[in-house]
């Protein structure tokens, strides 16, 4: 079936290694070391003071490279927002759940009012006045790619650019819950947020187009379906210049790079794979082909299917 | 054709499948009491489940304890709505479910053991996660595939509904089991205490004495099919999904905005889509969770809508309590159910209309009325408001 | 300056996460819910009946009486005080 064409025509990560406006960030990045921190931005920059310090660190990460997206795009208001998280506002989620078992009297809401998952989707649509479709997508490694899916499909109803975007973020009580049940991870957590704006026409130097999406859940997914993907797409393994991957490297692809070293791990880390593959689609010409392959959970696949805008 | 329901389900404070929910409907008969199950809280009423964990993982057949609540009452809704349907290599299937806390229900109990150093089990953090909860429900019925959750807070249960709609209306998928649940749990009893919206009496919805919210729990599920899926399998349509949208408020962070901007917008273009005119909508199950801010915005956004011809509306919020994620999709079954069999549901503990807005809910059953097209409102924290319109199956 | 209006600065500055605020910019009668004062809102106003009872002991039901008593430093103190004296 043929489907209109969708433009990647904004970008914006907040995460441990210098991404946020920073164009050309994927040709020098190292692995991310346990011992690096969220490098964050001025905030003030982009969040009203008065948002700004009742928020909790995924809040400012979102909002910010909410912002910083629509002044990429310079499209206006974006006709919807959808947002992936895994675990959502953790940092709030915890200072409640403290509160409400420590504390005798009165309760301060903040921390509860804050702690749904929907928080990032919700300040974004206030910092921007958005009035349009506004959703939140939460199945843990999966969250990012149903977000993107739902975008899509928003942009085939007839909608002109939709803000999408994922984010997650780390608290300390990750490390010993990781230990605690065992859950072994290549590469140190982190937190993160990768915004963009994706649009039924090219805008401006929008070099990156999306093809296709893909989510499996529940079941064991292995090669034979990342093949089946390529193929519903006319494509084979072999025409993929670049694969960045989590779980295990994409067979028949000679450019395979581990995501999760780079970003470091939380849910929805193929976010910023998404940033990365535009970012190094934008400066480097050999690339046409790009697939991330998120495999971090054995029984989620996640498939994204970019290419190089004609130019 | 569009999209259809062939299935559904349903657990809630009144009842554990649809026939109990219905015969409670009919009779007036609440669910909102003091707690038995659920130990340990501030609250003084809430509409909880008539049912244990140990009742329901033995009804369910759910061997391990490391399950949340959430997932069980998930699972009983949607293996009742699910029925009989077998999996199928030429039926694409979905399932998307919403929750606003996920497994909290045993993450908090994890917490307080972990805050006083009192041997926590790590492992009741492994149902924590929403996405989780569904997964669960998909392996029980052997769905695998697409699996989604949505987490939009109250209006949760409307978007998996609307998101089913359009997975089958764009091709991607032929049918989709879709709801939602919630559990009620310490965390949500005192986030909303804490926001002094809690009542500690029986909760008034639209009623202008009305303070506040009873929190209730429960979960809804709805199998949606599309042509190609209903030739294969069989199934009688029970009614239509014919109309469905999702606008923000831009407002403020917890409170909807006086004007009912959000809520009037998503009511118009729910109406818009289902193609019908404003009067042939014959019952409008609100949102109703009886605060002082929900019921004047809703109101507002009704008038604004409908002028002077509100159609019987009523909120069943004073039968179940406020149920979170799960109210969108067990409204929608009752929506279902308003039209299946002609009736409109009265809405309980009402004396007095709100005095800015002046509007008078249905406060009887009624029956032998021609109940053709519901529109079902859930508007949600930050601003999030949806609305479906449902419609008789022609 | 009085003490206890001191410290209603202090704890509104805390509790309400003011970072960028010290208790030298706010003044007395400034307006807390005001645009031009403080631009506080509905979720502050929550915050602030549980600072009443956290610092001072003081318990404040009806969120409607709150807005009286939290219009500025100077009418919050009045309330403090003539609340103990009952």
């Amino acid at each position: 079936m043929s489907k209109p064409a969708l433009y990647l025509s904004a970008a914006s990560t907040i995460s441990h290694q210098p991404t946020f406006r920073n164009r050309g960030f994927s040709a020098a990045l190292e692995p991310v070391e346990a011992s690096s921190a969220l490098i964050s931005p001025d905030y003030k920059a982009y969040i009203d003071a008065g948002l700004l310090r009742r928020m909790s660190k995924i809040l400012r990460m979102s909002v910010a490279c909410a912002k910083d997206c629509m002044e990429q795009a310079g499209t206006g208001q974006p006709d919807a927002i959808v947002v992936g998280t895994g675990l959502g506002c953790l940092q709030d989620t915890e200072k409640f759940l403290n509160t409400s078992l420590t504390v005798e009297g009165l309760l301060p809401p903040t921390s509860f009012i804050q702690s749904t998952h929907n928080t990032m989707a919700g300040q974004i649509s206030l910092s921007l006045g958005n009035h349009g479709y506004n959703m939140t997508h939460t199945q843990n490694t999966l969250s990012f790619e149903h977000a993107l899916l739902d975008a899509a499909m928003l942009l085939h109803e007839g909608d002109r650019n939709v803000l999408v975007g994922a984010a997650d973020e780390h608290i300390d009580i990750l490390e010993d819950i990781a230990v605690r049940l065992a859950f072994e991870t290549s590469a140190p957590l982190t937190s993160a947020a990768s915004f963009f704006v994706l649009s039924a026409e090219k805008q401006g130097s929008a070099k990156v187009v999306l093809t296709d999406v893909y989510t499996g859940g529940g079941a064991k997914y292995g090669q034979e379906d990342i093949d089946a993907f390529l193929d519903r797409n006319g494509l084979q393994a072999g025409d993929i210049d670049l694969a960045l991957y989590a779980g295990d490297p994409v067979q028949g692809v000679t450019g395979n790079v581990d995501y999760l070293s780079l970003a470091g791990v939380y849910p929805t880390a193929s976010a910023f794979a998404l940033h990365y593959a535009i970012d190094l689609l934008g400066t480097n010409s050999e690339v046409k082909n790009v697939l991330i392959c998120n495999g971090l959970r054995k029984s989620n696949l996640g498939l994204t299917l970019l290419k190089a805008v004609e130019a | 054709m569009g999209v259809c329901i062939t299935g559904i389900g349903v657990v809630s404070a009144i009842g554990m499948s649809v026939d109990e929910n219905l015969s409670a409907l009919r009779e007036g008969k609440t669910g909102i009491g003091p707690l038995h199950y659920l130990q340990g809280t501030k609250a003084s009423l809430a509409g909880e489940v008539k049912a244990s964990n140990d009742e329901l993982r033995a009804a369910l057949g759910v061997g391990t304890e490391y399950v949340s609540r959430t997932s069980l009452l998930g699972l009983q809704a949607a293996r009742e709505a699910w029925g009989d349907n077998k999996r199928s290599g030429v039926i694409r299937t979905g399932i998307i479910s919403a929750t606003s806390v996920g497994g909290m229900d045993r993450s908090e109990v994890f917490y307080k053991d972990y805050l006083a150093q009192n041997n926590p089990d790590y492992r009741l953090l492994t149902t924590h996660n929403s996405g989780s909860t569904t997964e669960r429900i998909a392996k029980e019925l052997g769905i695998t595939g697409y699996i989604n959750t949505l987490s939009t807070a109250c209006s949760s249960g409307v978007n998996a509904i609307m998101l089913g709609a359009r997975l089958i209306l764009q091709g991607i998928l032929d049918r989709v089991l879709v709801g939602g649940s919630d559990a009620l749990s310490g965390f949500t009893i005192d986030g909303f205490r804490s926001l002094m919206i809690y009542d500690d009496q029986w909760c008034r919805p639209f009623d202008d004495s009305r303070a506040g919210l009873n929190l209730g729990e429960g979960a809804g599920f709805l199998l949606l099919e599309g042509e190609k899926s209903l030739e294969l399998t069989g199934n009688k349509p029970i009614c239509n999904v014919s109309g469905w949208a999702n606008a923000a408020d831009a407002y403020h962070q917890t409170a909807s905005s006086p004007d009912g901007k959000g809520a009037t917008l998503a009511i118009e273009h729910a109406i818009r889509r289902a193609g019908i005119g404003l009067d042939q909508i014959s019952y409008v199950n609100a949102h109703g969770t009886g605060t002082k801010n929900n019921d004047h915005s809703e109101s507002v956004a009704l008038q604004n809508v409908f002028g002077s011809r509100v159609p019987a509306f009523s909120s069943t919020k004073a039968f179940t309590g406020h149920t979170l994620a799960a109210a969108g999709a067990i409204e929608a079954v009752f929506s279902v159910l308003a039209i299946r069999h002609n009736l409109i549901f009265p809405n309980l503990n009402y004396r007095t209309a709100i005095a800015e807005t002046g509007l008078v809910p249905a406060t009887k059953l009624e029956t032998g009325v021609e109940v053709n097209a519901v529109l079902s409102n859930s508007f949600g924290f930050g601003g999030n408001n949806s609305s479906l319109v449902l419609t008789k199956y022609e | 300056m009085d003490s206890l209006k001191e410290d209603l600065k202090k704890q509104i500055i805390e509790q309400l996460n003011l970072e960028d605020l010290t208790v030298a910019d706010i003044a007395d009668d400034a307006l807390l819910f005001n645009d031009q004062g403080l631009g506080l809102d509905s979720i502050d106003a929550l915050e602030l009946i549980v600072l009443l009872e956290k610092y001072h002991g003081i318990q404040l039901t009806n969120p409607e009486e709150g807005k009286e008593a939290f219009k500025s430093i100077d009418t919050m103190a009045a309330y403090i005080r003539k609340r103990k004296e009952a």
